[in-house]
């Protein structure tokens, strides 16, 4: 006689032993189940994604503050010659560092997503919102905090976002030089 | 990453340093007036670079990697023009050897790499006369 189980004791058992299985399998979800509970909401961002973000809104400013620089009242010609190709840099450095953003999708919109007004560098490098004429020494100085800030921040990033942070460092410092060439202001 | 990929790149850099002290000295035979001062002050900055990075080698237990005799030039080099365009060739090489430091787990190295690479793309610029968006990286 065949060793077959027949198909009716086979699912007789099932009916009477899968809400056991299932119970204890429930009982001890949290020790079976190490990884994240899916239930549990939106994982917390990454460090490279917190560290983009911030250099993705300074790189925002800096381009605001060009605009600023260029359409303002006092923006002459000479100026505009100069600062419009150092500007066309930056907005290239931003496409980047975008490119390089992998958000979970809804993640709420953060700073540097949100349009801002024209905005000034700060003693600190940082930059603060605000009417009024922007001069080369901002701009200059404002080059100098972004490269500064940059290689703050290779230590703790991966090699190939660090590679991406020390060109784009090194792309700011020849602004620096630039601008201090130029004179302008 | 260990410690013979820091002195992979740190022999990377130090190559691109002697390749561009050689190709200094031909631009040189080129250039007269602020040109000329700007080489020879650009390529004084190399030997001195060359001379930390060899230490830096040391220090790490290798042995810096010697200078070859000849280098072969990228093109011609027979006027002004391409002299400066040499130089500027030659601090795009040595703004790519230091970005491989960059990528190093050693976060020292990696502020040095970073730093040495902006003054190679600042003398680039000089010699290119126009900036990049991205030095060292040829497609970010």
């Amino acid at each position: 006689m065949p060793d077959i189980v027949p198909r009716r004791r086979i699912l007789l058992a099932s009916a009477t032993t899968l809400p056991l299985l299932l119970a204890t399998a429930g009982c001890r979800s949290s020790s079976l189940f190490a990884g994240p509970d899916p239930l549990a909401g939106r994982p917390p961002l990454g460090h490279d994604v917190l560290t983009l973000q911030a250099v993705i809104a300074s790189e925002e400013s800096m381009i605001n503050l060009y605009r600023a620089a260029i359409n303002g009242d006092s923006g002459t010609t000479a100026q505009s010659r100069t600062l419009g190709p150092l500007l066309a840099q930056h907005e290239q450095h931003l496409a980047q560092l975008r490119a390089r953003l992998i958000e979970p999708a809804g993640t709420p919109a953060t700073p540097s997503q949100a349009s801002r007004p024209a905005a000034s560098a700060g003693g600190d490098g940082s930059a603060s919102t605000g009417p009024g004429r922007v001069t080369t020494a901002q701009l200059r100085a404002a080059e100098r905090a972004s490269a500064a800030s940059l290689v703050q921040r290779l230590a703790t990033v991966e090699p190939a976002l660090a590679q991406l942070f020390a060109s784009i460092a090194a792309s700011d410092a020849t602004h620096v030089t630039v601008l201090a060439e130029k004179g302008l202001g | 990453m260990t410690a013979s990929t820091a002195v992979s790149a740190l022999q990377a850099a130090l190559a691109a340093e002697n390749a561009a002290i050689f190709g200094y000295g031909v631009a040189g035979a080129h250039l007269a007036g602020n040109s000329l001062a700007a080489a020879e002050q650009d390529w004084t900055t190399h030997n001195e670079a060359r001379d930390t990075l060899a230490a830096m080698i040391r220090q790490l237990g290798a042995a810096p990697a010697a200078t070859q005799a000849f280098y072969q030039l990228p093109f011609r080099v027979h006027d002004a023009a391409s002299a400066t365009a040499l130089a500027a060739y030659l601090e795009d090489g040595v703004t790519r050897a230091y970005l491989g430091l960059v990528a190093v787990s050693d976060q020292q190295l990696r502020r040095f790499g970073a730093l040495a690479m902006q003054g190679a793309a600042q003398r680039a610029a000089f010699w290119r006369g126009s900036t990049q968006a991205f030095p060292g990286l040829s497609t970010p």
